[in-house]
């Protein structure tokens, strides 16, 4: 049987409550969300906090809510709950994609976006579409609050530039323009419960519907310690008329853009051919949305 | 057609409420007052020897209550095949896998237990790792088993007809390799035990397995009680497919230590134990070579196959002659030649899993012959019909197949499938893909060498006559034994099948060497069928002479008397009944006399009605060395018509669709029989698409998780099209034999021949990955350029 190692449990109502319990244990202490992750840990022993700060039951933690150009959620919103609302369905659907095909339906219904971006995997479904949507996360301590970019949010595996006393309360995605597409596509061995072998998300946005692409967003996931836009492809695209040709060569560089290792999941090889394909599908996909003038 | 009231008809199982509300308990749901939990100790190296166990630490911690090593336990070798007893409960001198059993631990809570084996201290001296077949029987390669100094733990050599002539009359001859990988059993429940021996020195053990008999015995040998002395319990258990069909370290462990402490020792394994206490299906290295004329006829085949077994024998005897033996049919086969070898390495030891010894060979064997119509211009259906063998038709190793709807299995895929309109005509990365196989009903003979019966079964009728206890040994794993006896039970009694209460799983209900080798509908069947015939004939008996009607004159059908030359009467019998019924619960209000009342009468008149049954396989082919391995009373055979979607750049395989259908004699349920096949398709999906327990190179293994280990989700599986063929078996009851394995054997290879006819290429390594596939594609666009 695997055990959990004996901690305190805490359940504040408040954020200042649980801001005052992180920063008066210090380092012992750890943040609870949907406890996938943290849970899985503890019972192979790889980390054994002695306090634990549950976060479910600040209810501001799940909200949705609009803002003039963005809209912020609360970092305790379950993926299953991402996928449904509307706002987020029509408005950000590379994320409503993602939260998808993120675990299986168990997993869904416990496992919090914060809780997905901390853990800070480097084949974590979230990062690569937040960062595509160019999210930024709000982090939140006793004494201060900061905005931290998604894209300056994560060092390597396991590891991000959060402090041990702060909690990430909401993540921020900016509206997207008009004429905006986006799709993401994860590669695993099987149709469910799949960690990625190699997934991509892509975003285009065009100055009018058969324009050329004014900003361009590409984001490889499993292929690096952490999520890592494809800059030269994201380069190559800028100002250039979309075409299968110009994909084409997008995904080629992307392919380079990356460093992927073998694991038990995929050999190199593979995973840079992958880059390659997935990228081009996610572009063309992207693109047919964009023409299309919505908002997404 | 035979008209039955239970039988051949759709009934919900009867552990459905028990399962999907959580009622069911499973072994790691008991618990005992006064329960001590045990924890294993488990040797970090692939090979090393033991230098010292230091148990002095864990001695001092508060809450041992017991430590056991080999000095303890003793040396008593014990395994699955008498031939090959080569494990000990507790290594001596040596660990021989990442894994090995070294001591256990009693101690009051599993906290506690858990520290006290981290406390014990070994001191090991590493030795050289052998993880490969071939690097084990080099030439100077360090011996694993002393006795074993090739590392070569059975060989096999066998020749039916002559296959160097049957070469010369062929026209055409191909060879083809083909490996799979290390595999689990992944069944949803992790073994676990309570082991409780009591102060009157009789030991009960409740645990998850397939075989209560094989455990009794084994526990009996080990720790030297008597066999009467030990009851084996199986409560309800998630699944076992071959792994759990022989006894484990920790049901000897916790007998030993409740028989140490005179406390109730509990233990379990985690999900990692389960990966490395293994038994599943080893990996296989076949070279086939297979001889055909032009015309399509199959004339001879070569099979050398070396087998992966790791550490310890286990089933692994069986597995190898199973290797071989299973391609006898179902094509029509005069030459046969089959060199096996299964060989030590430092790796978990594998056993038996789901199809035993055949399923790779099938898979090898099946995308063989795909590739050799091809070559001949034959429709691959057209070709596998021309060599069909039907029913009557002897194997020439000598597996005679009394019943066989082979053919119209085939042509039942063929038809309901869409083949004719599908084939050669799907575009690019869309294939479709057939292949045929057979499996045993029942191993013809027990694992030990044996004149004992292999089921055994009692009825005994409650004294109010309303319920028939049927109590058997057999297995209830998931399979749906349970209900298919009870179902034999009603059928042969003529009772109602909710009249039936049955106990199962229990050594202290007879005789049943367990689920394995797809025996207890055929075998248990016999027996219970034996069993109601016996009580029927009892309450006929008295019947017979209260009614003064002659015995041949009446039947029990529904739970109701039936007087075959018309109207008796009964009214002084049915009077009586009331008299002795007054102030029960539910007595009978029909006006014909039912089989309550009769058993009632019965009942008065000879006290506790009880009968019993009891069944073993009559004479069986074979003379030659081997032949115990693949004969059996009955063949039930299948086929199988997959399609596929295959993405041309990823490499990516969707199975869209599944047509399969089985032989299985006579279906008793219906609805267990397409479970059956259902859940063989999608394990061989499985198997085909992403099963491999990996090791790194000190042979730890990688993946000893189902988040890694993968085997297929509901997305992963299309809908099935089942099709039920009923070929009424001879030796079967009421015509019934297996479904439960013979299923699986189709699917590996129709998936490989359907990713062939989408892609083009042919992958000959298991599993067949997005990744493997694409790097085939890209071999065969460079062989192009
Ligand atoms: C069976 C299974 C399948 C899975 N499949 C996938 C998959 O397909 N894709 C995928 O991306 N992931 C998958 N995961 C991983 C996991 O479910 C996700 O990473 C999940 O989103 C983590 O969220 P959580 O709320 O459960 O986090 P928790 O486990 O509660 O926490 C994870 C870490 O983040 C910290 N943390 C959580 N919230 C905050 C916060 N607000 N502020 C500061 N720190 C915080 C915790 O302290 C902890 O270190 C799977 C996990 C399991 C068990």
């Amino acid at each position: 049987m695997l055990l959990l190692p004996k901690f305190d449990y805490y359940e504040p109502k408040e954020l200042t409550e649980a801001c005052r319990l992180l920063s008066e244990t210090g380092s012992k202490a750890k943040i609870i969300a949907g406890g996938t992750d943290i849970l899985v840990n503890m019972k192979k022993g790889l980390i054994s906090p002695k306090v634990l700060v549950s976060l479910g039951r600040i209810s501001r933690l799940s909200e949705v809510e609009r803002m003039n150009k963005s809209i912020t959620i609360g970092s305790h919103l379950i993926i299953a709950k991402l996928a449904e609302f509307d706002l987020i369905r029509k408005r950000f659907s590379i994320l409503a994609s993602a939260a998808k095909v993120l675990g299986s339906p168990l997993v869904r219904n416990r496992a919090t976006i914060g809780g997905n971006i901390v853990t800070a995997r480097p084949a974590a479904d979230l990062p690569p579409v937040l960062m595509a949507l160019g999210a930024k996360v709000k982090l939140k301590s006793r004494r201060s609050e900061r905005e931290v970019a998604l894209d300056d949010f994560f060092i390597g595996p396991g590891a991000t530039v959060i402090k041990p006393d702060e909690i990430l309360t909401r993540v921020i995605i900016p509206e997207t323009p008009s004429y905006t597409g986006g799709h993401y596509i994860k590669l695993g061995h099987r149709k469910a419960l799949e960690i990625a072998i190699v997934a991509v998300a892509s975003k285009i946005t065009l100055n009018k519907p058969d324009g050329v692409i004014k900003d361009a967003k590409i984001v490889l996931s499993a292929v690096a310690p952490k999520a890592v836009h494809a800059k030269s492809a994201e380069e190559v695209l800028i100002g250039e008329k979309p075409s299968a040709k110009l994909f084409e060569e997008a995904a080629s560089l992307a392919m380079n853009d990356c460093k992927p290792i073998t694991d038990i999941r995929g050999g190199v090889d593979y995973r840079q051919a992958m880059v390659e394909i997935l990228t081009r599908r996610t572009l063309s996909f992207a693109w047919k949305e964009a023409k299309k003038g919505k908002k997404q | 057609m035979k008209q039955f009231s239970v039988i051949n008809t759709r009934l919900p199982r009867i552990d459905a409420h028990a399962k999907v509300t959580g009622d069911a308990q499973y072994a790691a749901d008991l618990s005992m007052p006064n329960m001590l939990y045990g924890a294993l100790l488990q040797s970090p190296f692939a090979h090393a020897k033991i230098l010292n166990i230091d148990i002095s630490k864990t001695k001092r911690l508060v809450g041992v209550k017991d430590i056991i090593t080999a000095k303890e336990a003793g040396l008593i070798k014990y395994g699955v095949s008498p031939a090959r007893y080569d494990e000990t409960l507790f290594c001596d001198k040596k660990v021989r896998y990442i894994g090995d059993e070294i001591a256990a631990v009693a101690a009051v809570d599993i906290e506690t237990a858990l520290e006290a084996v981290s406390l014990i201290k070994v001191d090991y001296e590493p030795l050289p790792v052998i993880l490969n077949v071939f690097d084990a029987i080099k030439e100077g390669a360090p011996a694993i088993h002393d006795d074993f100094p090739n590392n070569i733990c059975a060989e096999v050599h066998q020749e039916f007809g002559n296959v160097e002539e049957g070469f010369k009359q062929s026209d055409y001859i191909r060879t083809d390799k083909f490996v799979n990988k290390k595999q689990d059993g992944a069944f949803l429940e992790p073994q676990a035990c309570i082991a409780v021996y009591d102060l009157n020195e009789n030991l009960t053990l409740y645990t998850s397995t397939q075989s209560p008999h094989y455990v009794q015995r084994t526990v009996a040998m080990v720790l030297n009680i008597p066999i009467g002395k030990i009851r084996v319990v199986q409560p309800y258990v998630g699944g076992g497919f071959g792994p759990k069909a022989a006894a484990n370290s920790i049901e000897l462990s916790a007998c030993l230590l409740s028989k140490r402490t005179g406390r109730p020792v509990k233990m379990g394994f985690t999900r990692e134990q389960v990966f490395l206490h293994s038994r599943g299906r080893h990996q296989f290295y076949h070279e086939l070579t297979t001889g055909v004329k032009k015309d399509g006829t199959i004339v001879a085949l070569k099979n050398t196959c070396y087998l992966d077994g790791g550490a310890y024998a286990s089933f692994g005897i069986a597995t190898v002659y199973y290797a071989g033996s299973l391609l006898g049919g179902p094509y029509k086969l005069a030459n046969m030649k089959y060199d096996g070898y299964r060989v030590y390495t430092n790796k978990p030891a594998c056993g038996a899993q789901r199809g035993h010894g055949g399923v790779v060979a099938r898979a090898a064997w099946e995308q063989q012959l795909d590739i050799i119509a091809e070559e001949l211009g034959m429709d691959p259906i057209e070709f596998r019909l021309k060599n069909i063998m039907q029913r009557g038709d002897v194997t020439c190793n000598d597996l005679n197949m009394s019943s066989l709807g082979m053919r119209e299995s085939l042509e039942a895929v063929r038809d309901g499938s869409g083949w004719v309109r599908k084939k050669g005509k799907l575009p690019k990365g869309k294939g479709i893909g057939v292949a045929c196989g057979f499996f045993v009903s029942g191993a013809g003979y027990p694992i030990y060498r044996s004149e004992t019966f292999h089921s055994t079964a009692m009825i005994k009728l409650s004294e109010d006559g309303g319920t028939v206890d049927l109590f058997t040994a057999a297995a209830e794993i998931g399979q749906g034994s349970d209900t298919i006896l009870s179902m034999i039970a009603a059928e042969a009694l003529g009772v109602r099948f909710e009249d039936v209460k049955i106990h199962s799983g229990n050594t202290d209900f007879g005789v049943d060497l367990g689920a394995y080798s797809s025996r207890q509908t055929l075998m248990s069947g016999h027996a219970v069928k034996q069993a109601a015939e016996n009580v029927k004939q009892q309450v006929l008996e008295v019947l017979s002479k209260k009614l003064n009607t002659p015995l041949e004159d009446m039947d029990i059908k529904d739970g109701l008397i039936i007087f075959k030359k018309g109207p008796v009467d009964c009214s002084s019998l049915k009077a009586s009944y009331i008299k002795e019924h007054r102030g029960w619960a539910k007595f009978p209000t029909e006006s014909q006399l039912t089989f309550q009342e009769a058993a009632r009468i019965a009942y008065l008149e000879k006290g506790v009605i009880v009968g019993s049954g009891a069944y073993k396989p009559g004479e069986l082919g074979g003379k030659y060395k081997g032949a115990a391995v693949g004969t059996s009373p009955a063949y039930g055979c299948s086929a199988q018509i997959v399609e596929v979607t295959v993405d041309m750049e990823t490499g990516e395989v969707t199975v869209d669709n599944m047509t399969d259908a089985h032989d299985c004699g006579l279906a008793i349920n219906r609805m267990n029989v397409e479970g059956q096949m259902q859940g063989s398709l999608s394990m061989g999906l499985g198997e085909a698409l992403f099963e491999e327990v990996k090791f790194d190179k000190k042979g730890k293994i990688e993946n000893p998780t189902l988040g890694e280990y993968r085997i297929p989700t509901a997305l992963d599986m299309p809908n099935v099209n089942t099709i039920i063929i009923e070929s009424n078996e001879p030796n079967g009851p009421f015509g019934a034999k297996e479904v439960g394995e013979g299923a699986i054997m189709p699917t590996i290879p129709a998936i490989l021949n359907a990713i062939y006819d989408a892609t083009g290429v042919r992958i000959k390594e298991l599993p067949v990955t997005a990744e493997r596939i694409y790097h085939a594609l890209k071999e065969k666009e460079k062989g192009k350029e």
